[in-house]
Protein backbone atom coordinates (compact mmCIF):
# COMPACT_ATOMS: atom_id res chain seq x y z
CA UNK A 1 0.00 0.00 0.00
CA UNK A 2 2.92 2.08 0.65
CA UNK A 3 4.32 1.11 -2.81
CA UNK A 4 0.22 2.87 -3.90
CA UNK A 5 1.17 6.02 -1.75
CA UNK A 6 4.67 6.99 -3.60
CA UNK A 7 2.83 6.18 -7.35
CA UNK A 8 0.07 8.85 -6.19
CA UNK A 9 3.03 10.90 -5.27
CA UNK A 10 5.35 10.71 -8.16
CA UNK A 11 2.14 11.17 -10.22
CA UNK A 12 1.63 14.62 -9.06
CA UNK A 13 4.72 15.45 -9.31
CA UNK A 14 4.48 14.72 -12.98
CA UNK A 15 1.08 16.21 -13.60
CA UNK A 16 2.89 19.32 -12.29
CA UNK A 17 5.48 18.95 -14.73
CA UNK A 18 3.32 18.43 -17.18
CA UNK A 19 1.50 21.77 -16.34
CA UNK A 20 4.60 23.85 -15.99
CA UNK A 21 6.07 22.61 -19.42
CA UNK A 22 3.36 22.84 -21.64
CA UNK A 23 3.77 23.31 -25.33
CA UNK A 24 0.43 24.00 -25.85
CA UNK A 25 -2.53 25.10 -22.93
CA UNK A 26 -4.64 21.59 -23.94
CA UNK A 27 -1.42 19.23 -22.85
CA UNK A 28 -1.12 21.71 -19.74
CA UNK A 29 -5.03 21.06 -18.97
CA UNK A 30 -4.03 17.75 -19.39
CA UNK A 31 -1.63 17.72 -17.01
CA UNK A 32 -3.97 19.50 -14.29
CA UNK A 33 -6.66 17.13 -14.63
CA UNK A 34 -4.12 14.14 -14.33
CA UNK A 35 -2.80 16.34 -11.24
CA UNK A 36 -5.88 16.56 -9.59
CA UNK A 37 -7.39 13.18 -10.25
CA UNK A 38 -4.15 11.53 -8.60
CA UNK A 39 -4.75 14.18 -5.47
CA UNK A 40 -7.88 12.81 -5.14
CA UNK A 41 -6.93 9.65 -4.58
CA UNK A 42 -4.24 10.55 -2.32
CA UNK A 43 -6.55 12.28 -0.45
CA UNK A 44 -8.91 9.04 -0.15
CA UNK A 45 -5.78 6.98 0.46
CA UNK A 46 -5.59 8.70 3.21
CA UNK A 47 -9.16 8.32 4.79
CA UNK A 48 -10.46 11.94 4.40
CA UNK A 49 -12.94 11.13 1.59
CA UNK A 50 -14.87 14.35 2.09
CA UNK A 51 -11.93 16.89 1.04
CA UNK A 52 -11.38 14.69 -1.45
CA UNK A 53 -14.44 14.68 -3.08
CA UNK A 54 -15.25 18.27 -2.79
CA UNK A 55 -11.96 19.06 -4.89
CA UNK A 56 -13.31 16.71 -7.09
CA UNK A 57 -15.99 18.31 -8.10
CA UNK A 58 -15.50 22.05 -6.94
CA UNK A 59 -11.98 21.82 -8.49
CA UNK A 60 -11.91 19.57 -11.37
CA UNK A 61 -16.19 19.84 -12.19
CA UNK A 62 -16.37 23.69 -11.57
CA UNK A 63 -12.80 25.25 -12.41
CA UNK A 64 -11.11 23.04 -14.48
CA UNK A 65 -14.03 23.44 -16.73
CA UNK A 66 -14.14 26.45 -17.18
CA UNK A 67 -10.46 26.59 -17.88
CA UNK A 68 -10.86 23.92 -20.40
CA UNK A 69 -13.33 26.20 -22.49
CA UNK A 70 -11.22 29.50 -21.57
CA UNK A 71 -8.71 27.31 -23.56
CA UNK A 72 -10.67 26.58 -26.61
CA UNK A 73 -10.71 30.80 -26.62
CA UNK A 74 -7.29 31.37 -26.42
CA UNK A 75 -5.12 28.89 -27.58
CA UNK A 76 -3.80 27.93 -31.30
CA UNK A 77 -5.79 26.40 -34.01
CA UNK A 78 -2.67 24.10 -34.93
CA UNK A 79 -0.66 22.97 -31.52
CA UNK A 80 2.61 21.86 -31.09
CA UNK A 81 3.52 18.59 -29.34
CA UNK A 82 5.69 17.31 -26.76
CA UNK A 83 9.12 16.13 -27.57
CA UNK A 84 10.60 19.45 -27.13
CA UNK A 85 13.80 20.99 -25.37
CA UNK A 86 11.50 22.46 -22.87
CA UNK A 87 10.60 19.44 -21.10
CA UNK A 88 13.81 18.73 -20.76
CA UNK A 89 14.58 22.12 -19.00
CA UNK A 90 11.96 21.80 -16.75
CA UNK A 91 12.61 18.07 -15.80
CA UNK A 92 15.88 19.08 -15.18
CA UNK A 93 14.41 21.88 -12.39
CA UNK A 94 12.39 18.95 -11.07
CA UNK A 95 15.95 16.83 -10.43
CA UNK A 96 16.98 19.77 -8.86
CA UNK A 97 14.58 20.62 -6.49
CA UNK A 98 14.00 16.33 -5.71
CA UNK A 99 17.75 16.33 -4.72
CA UNK A 100 18.01 19.74 -2.59
CA UNK A 101 15.02 18.35 -1.11
CA UNK A 102 16.57 15.52 -0.17
CA UNK A 103 20.02 16.99 0.98
CA UNK A 104 18.26 19.57 3.22
CA UNK A 105 15.95 17.14 4.84
CA UNK A 106 18.05 14.75 4.69
CA UNK A 107 18.07 10.70 5.02
CA UNK A 108 16.27 9.91 7.98
CA UNK A 109 13.74 7.06 7.52
CA UNK A 110 13.10 8.39 4.05
CA UNK A 111 11.26 5.21 2.99
CA UNK A 112 8.77 6.00 5.26
CA UNK A 113 5.32 7.73 3.78
CA UNK A 114 5.21 10.19 6.51
CA UNK A 115 1.48 10.24 7.23
CA UNK A 116 -0.87 8.14 8.94
CA UNK A 117 -4.50 7.80 8.03
CA UNK A 118 -7.67 8.61 9.54
CA UNK A 119 -9.83 6.42 10.80
CA UNK A 120 -11.35 6.78 14.10
CA UNK A 121 -11.07 10.70 14.96
CA UNK A 122 -13.48 12.99 14.94
CA UNK A 123 -16.53 14.83 16.89
CA UNK A 124 -19.74 12.50 17.76
CA UNK A 125 -18.97 9.65 16.06
CA UNK A 126 -18.51 11.50 12.73
CA UNK A 127 -15.22 11.06 10.98
CA UNK A 128 -12.16 14.22 10.96
CA UNK A 129 -13.06 15.90 8.14
CA UNK A 130 -16.76 15.35 8.00
CA UNK A 131 -17.03 17.10 11.57
CA UNK A 132 -14.43 19.56 10.34
CA UNK A 133 -16.29 21.09 7.58
CA UNK A 134 -19.15 20.92 9.63
CA UNK A 135 -17.45 23.24 11.64
CA UNK A 136 -17.67 25.55 9.31
CA UNK A 137 -20.95 25.93 10.05
CA UNK A 138 -21.49 26.52 13.75
CA UNK A 139 -18.09 27.78 14.92
CA UNK A 140 -16.90 29.54 11.83
CA UNK A 141 -19.89 30.96 10.46
CA UNK A 142 -17.82 34.24 10.36
CA UNK A 143 -15.85 32.86 7.95
CA UNK A 144 -18.27 31.67 6.01
CA UNK A 145 -20.00 34.90 5.42
CA UNK A 146 -17.04 36.33 4.64
CA UNK A 147 -16.23 33.75 1.69
CA UNK A 148 -19.63 33.89 0.73
CA UNK A 149 -19.72 37.78 0.36
CA UNK A 150 -16.25 37.62 -1.35
CA UNK A 151 -17.90 34.59 -4.29
CA UNK A 152 -20.66 37.57 -4.58
CA UNK A 153 -17.99 40.16 -4.99
CA UNK A 154 -16.29 38.40 -7.52
CA UNK A 155 -19.01 37.99 -9.83
CA UNK A 156 -19.50 41.27 -10.11
CA UNK A 157 -15.67 42.30 -10.32
CA UNK A 158 -15.63 39.72 -13.68
CA UNK A 159 -18.63 41.44 -14.71
CA UNK A 160 -17.18 44.48 -14.71
CA UNK A 161 -13.72 43.59 -16.19
CA UNK A 162 -15.49 42.40 -19.25
CA UNK A 163 -17.99 44.96 -19.82
CA UNK A 164 -15.78 46.98 -22.35
CA UNK A 165 -16.21 49.37 -24.49
CA UNK A 166 -16.01 52.35 -22.08
CA UNK A 167 -16.73 51.53 -18.83
CA UNK A 168 -14.51 48.55 -18.79
CA UNK A 169 -10.96 49.02 -16.68
CA UNK A 170 -8.80 47.00 -20.14
CA UNK A 171 -10.92 47.42 -22.93
CA UNK A 172 -9.55 50.47 -24.75
CA UNK A 173 -10.92 49.90 -28.35
CA UNK B 1 11.76 15.64 4.96
CA UNK B 2 9.01 12.65 4.88
CA UNK B 3 8.55 11.71 1.10
CA UNK B 4 4.72 12.88 0.27
CA UNK B 5 5.75 16.05 1.71
CA UNK B 6 8.80 16.15 -0.80
CA UNK B 7 6.14 15.63 -3.94
CA UNK B 8 3.74 18.16 -3.09
CA UNK B 9 6.93 20.57 -2.32
CA UNK B 10 9.01 19.73 -5.79
CA UNK B 11 4.71 20.14 -7.60
CA UNK B 12 4.61 23.40 -6.34
CA UNK B 13 8.12 24.71 -7.26
CA UNK B 14 7.84 23.59 -10.38
CA UNK B 15 4.32 24.93 -10.81
CA UNK B 16 5.86 28.35 -9.62
CA UNK B 17 8.98 28.48 -12.11
CA UNK B 18 6.00 27.75 -15.06
CA UNK B 19 4.78 30.72 -13.47
CA UNK B 20 8.16 32.51 -13.81
CA UNK B 21 9.22 31.36 -17.32
CA UNK B 22 5.87 31.58 -19.38
CA UNK B 23 6.11 32.04 -22.82
CA UNK B 24 3.79 32.77 -25.39
CA UNK B 25 0.25 31.89 -23.89
CA UNK B 26 -1.10 34.14 -20.56
CA UNK B 27 -3.41 31.18 -20.27
CA UNK B 28 -0.51 28.94 -19.14
CA UNK B 29 0.50 31.39 -16.59
CA UNK B 30 -3.05 30.98 -15.14
CA UNK B 31 -3.12 27.05 -15.01
CA UNK B 32 0.50 26.95 -13.60
CA UNK B 33 -0.99 29.14 -10.88
CA UNK B 34 -4.03 26.79 -10.25
CA UNK B 35 -1.84 23.73 -10.29
CA UNK B 36 -0.01 25.92 -7.18
CA UNK B 37 -3.16 26.36 -5.74
CA UNK B 38 -3.42 22.36 -5.91
CA UNK B 39 -0.59 21.28 -4.59
CA UNK B 40 -0.78 23.91 -1.96
CA UNK B 41 -4.95 22.10 -1.04
CA UNK B 42 -3.29 18.40 -0.40
CA UNK B 43 -1.09 20.36 1.31
CA UNK B 44 -3.46 21.53 4.28
CA UNK B 45 -5.25 18.74 3.78
CA UNK B 46 -2.48 16.33 5.20
CA UNK B 47 -1.87 18.74 7.97
CA UNK B 48 -4.86 17.72 9.88
CA UNK B 49 -4.30 14.22 8.93
CA UNK B 50 -0.57 14.08 10.60
CA UNK B 51 -2.01 16.41 13.30
CA UNK B 52 -5.28 14.35 13.79
CA UNK B 53 -7.10 18.03 14.62
CA UNK B 54 -10.08 18.14 13.24
CA UNK B 55 -11.26 21.78 12.70
CA UNK B 56 -8.51 22.29 10.62
CA UNK B 57 -9.66 20.77 7.68
CA UNK B 58 -11.91 23.32 6.91
CA UNK B 59 -8.68 24.90 5.93
CA UNK B 60 -8.40 23.92 2.36
CA UNK B 61 -12.09 24.22 1.58
CA UNK B 62 -11.62 27.65 2.55
CA UNK B 63 -8.84 28.11 0.14
CA UNK B 64 -10.64 26.53 -2.79
CA UNK B 65 -12.70 29.10 -2.21
CA UNK B 66 -10.92 32.20 -2.38
CA UNK B 67 -8.74 30.57 -5.19
CA UNK B 68 -12.38 29.91 -7.26
CA UNK B 69 -12.95 34.15 -7.15
CA UNK B 70 -8.91 34.57 -8.34
CA UNK B 71 -9.30 31.81 -11.21
CA UNK B 72 -12.14 33.78 -12.49
CA UNK B 73 -10.69 37.23 -11.97
CA UNK B 74 -7.64 35.96 -13.97
CA UNK B 75 -10.12 34.56 -16.59
CA UNK B 76 -12.21 37.54 -16.96
CA UNK B 77 -8.77 39.44 -17.73
CA UNK B 78 -7.78 36.87 -20.00
CA UNK B 79 -11.08 37.55 -22.27
CA UNK B 80 -10.36 41.12 -21.61
CA UNK B 81 -6.90 40.95 -23.20
CA UNK B 82 -8.14 38.69 -25.96
CA UNK B 83 -11.23 40.85 -27.03
CA UNK B 84 -8.75 44.01 -26.81
CA UNK B 85 -5.58 42.54 -28.81
CA UNK B 86 -6.85 39.78 -30.70
CA UNK B 87 -5.20 36.90 -28.59
CA UNK B 88 -3.68 36.52 -25.34
CA UNK B 89 0.08 36.12 -26.66
CA UNK B 90 1.91 38.24 -23.95
CA UNK B 91 4.45 40.10 -25.99
CA UNK B 92 1.25 41.53 -27.14
CA UNK B 93 0.45 43.29 -24.00
CA UNK B 94 3.36 46.15 -24.46
CA UNK B 95 1.53 49.22 -23.47
CA UNK B 96 4.60 49.89 -20.92
CA UNK B 97 7.92 49.51 -23.40
CA UNK B 98 9.50 52.42 -24.34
Amino acid sequence: MAYFMLFLGLSFVLGSLAVASNPSPYYGVVGLVVGSVVGCGWLVSLGVSFVSLVLFMVYLGGMLVVFVYSVSLAADPFPEAWGDWRVVGYGMGLVVVVVVGVVVGGFVEWWKVGAVTVDGGGIFAVRLDFSGVAVFYSWGVGMFLVAGWGLLLALFVVLELVRGLSRGAIRAV
Amino acid sequence: MALMHLSFYSAFILSSLGLAFHRTHLISALLCLESMMLSMYIALSIWPIENQSTSFTLMPVLMLTFSACEASAGLAMLVASTRTHGSDHLHNLNLLQC
